[in-house]
């Protein structure tokens, strides 16, 4: 198996008649480019899959490459980021929903994102703002699985179809 | 950035113009509404008919306007599109905020 191969493994390593063309796209990760990329995603699927699968496609893409954009660059400061990591998405649609992987040159993920975790508590006297997105992104997705080869991070997951999750 | 705010009477009608809130504005929203609710005496509805996707950003900053405004005060969030009542569902911070979801007129406008 060469390294694209590799890369591609777990999304479209075996042959399906039923997968249709795959969405290609490259990107340093901003909030800006982030929400062009999902823009492209949209556009590209909207004619492939219902609105609510749209829907969470949209929203678990937004949060797993909003956290690239926010923690895995070079920062100078908290905020400053002097490097935005350059991250590939693939996504491709299928019977079993939307395989969807990411691939990106910044820092590794904590392995906290990736344990089975619960919504921030909710208290009346002080709500939190924060400390959803990895909820989300586990409850909106399945067979969540994150490695590091090298100076890369790989994350792939599929998002299943209507009436299953969301 | 567009609000278009509104004295009813009774509440403050905060109409968002954003057809996202996201990681992109979400710091620029939140500080904006906050000026405005921050001096509001009375309850305030927030239009989101207009808004068709929500991050987990956008969330937090809906949160810090609710925290911003008197505990006292309701914050009615309304014209809720389903793509953003999600966002508040799965988070279970439905059981926070007096959502009233989009009607189909409303949804159509976008």
């Amino acid at each position: 198996m060469n390294r694209e191969e590799r890369q591609n493994a777990g999304v479209d390593n075996r042959p399906s008649a039923q997968s249709l063309p795959m969405f290609h796209r490259i990107l340093k990760a901003t909030p800006e480019t982030v929400r062009d990329a999902l823009g492209a995603v949209r556009a590209r699927f909207r004619d492939e899959v219902g609105g609510d699968t749209l829907g969470r496609l949209e929203l678990v893409l937004a949060e797993v490459m909003n956290n690239i954009a926010e923690h895995a660059g070079d920062h100078v400061a908290p905020g400053q980021i002097v490097r935005p990591p350059l991250v590939h998405l693939w996504v491709v649609g299928h019977d079993g929903g939307l395989a969807c992987a990411l691939s990106d040159d910044g820092a590794s993920l904590p392995a906290e994102c990736l344990l089975p975790r619960d919504l921030p508590q909710i208290g009346s006297e002080d709500l939190p703002e924060g400390g959803f997105g990895w909820y989300l992104i586990q409850d909106l997705t399945q067979e969540l699985c994150y490695y590091r080869e090298g100076r890369r991070n790989f994350l792939a997951f599929r998002i299943p179809p209507g009436g299953f999750a969301g | 950035m567009q609000f278009v705010v509104e004295d009813t009477g009774s509440h403050l009608l905060i109409t968002v113009g954003e057809t996202r809130i996201d990681a992109a504005i979400a710091t620029q929203f939140k500080d904006k509404l906050r000026a405005i609710v921050t001096k509001a005496s009375k309850p305030v509805h927030l239009d989101l008919h207009n808004v068709d996707f929500m991050d987990s950003s956008g969330l937090g900053a809906v949160i810090a306007v609710r925290k911003a405004l008197s505990e006292r005060l309701p914050l009615v969030l309304q014209a809720v599109t389903p793509n953003v009542e999600r966002v508040f569902r799965l988070t279970r911070m439905d059981s926070v905020f007096d959502i009233r979801s989009a009607i189909p007129e409303e949804v159509k406008r976008q």
